[in-house]
């Protein structure tokens, strides 16, 4: 008896723990994520009119008050290939996963 | 050559014919009435995500927002919920979506 018990006790613990990994909001350093941004992201997102380049061109998204966590979610889907843009997916793909919650946390800023 | 002459042939030559570079050219009102779905997780406006990884959509540039649903709606964008959303747009609507969120006001601006 006491060792089914033990098994039992054991045995929830994976659940347990799957139970408490909801994704995890996003907390970046905005700070750190500022001189990022200017260095990679302000070229085209920092001025104001700026298109894409063909073959759809398009004036890039405003991130200026855009929630961090979608930012977040952007940028590893540009990363993962699952949203369509080859500078994106390059730019992203150089950043680390620091970088992006830091640069998702500087344009986030209300 | 007085003025009518000159009125007449840059009218031949259709030089009266504007192109508004960066214009909505979809109907926001119409827009606002196809938006019921849209509001629902990205609020009132497109300005109050239900989600915090979802995006803000008011006052985000017209052709973006055309773009994004175009690419949601060709799969070249994935997204379970926005692909299923947008395959049932005609192009029609997907302008006029974008003519009311690009037109709603919201604290979205250009950060350099």
């Amino acid at each position: 008896m006491k060792k089914i018990a033990l098994s039992l006790i054991v045995g929830a613990f994976p659940l347990l723990s799957l139970a408490q990994a909801p994704a995890a909001p996003a907390k970046g350093d905005a700070a750190a994520g500022q001189s990022k941004a200017v260095a990679v992201c302000s070229g085209c997102h920092g001025v104001p009119g700026i298109r894409t380049a063909y073959p759809e061109v398009y004036n890039v998204p405003r991130l200026g008050g855009q929630n961090a966590d979608y930012l977040v979610s952007a940028l590893r889907s540009y990363r993962a290939g699952n949203r369509y843009n080859q500078t994106m997916k390059g730019l992203a793909s150089a950043l680390t996963e620091k970088e992006i919650l830091d640069v998702a946390a500087y344009y986030g800023q209300k | 050559m007085n003025i009518k002459n000159i009125v007449a042939i840059a009218a031949m030559l259709g030089l009266f014919v504007t192109l508004p570079a960066n214009a909505a050219s979809g109907d926001a009102e119409a827009g606002s009435k196809k938006a019921e779905t849209c509001k629902a997780c990205h609020g009132e406006g497109g300005g109050k995500p239900i989600q915090p990884d979802y995006p803000v959509l008011a006052g985000q540039h017209y052709d973006y927002l055309v773009a994004a649903l175009n690419q949601y709606k060709a799969g070249k964008r994935k997204n379970a919920s926005m692909n299923g959303f947008a395959a049932a747009l005609k192009p029609e609507d997907i302008r006029d979506l974008a003519a009311y969120f690009s037109s709603q006001k919201s604290d979205l601006k250009t950060k350099y």
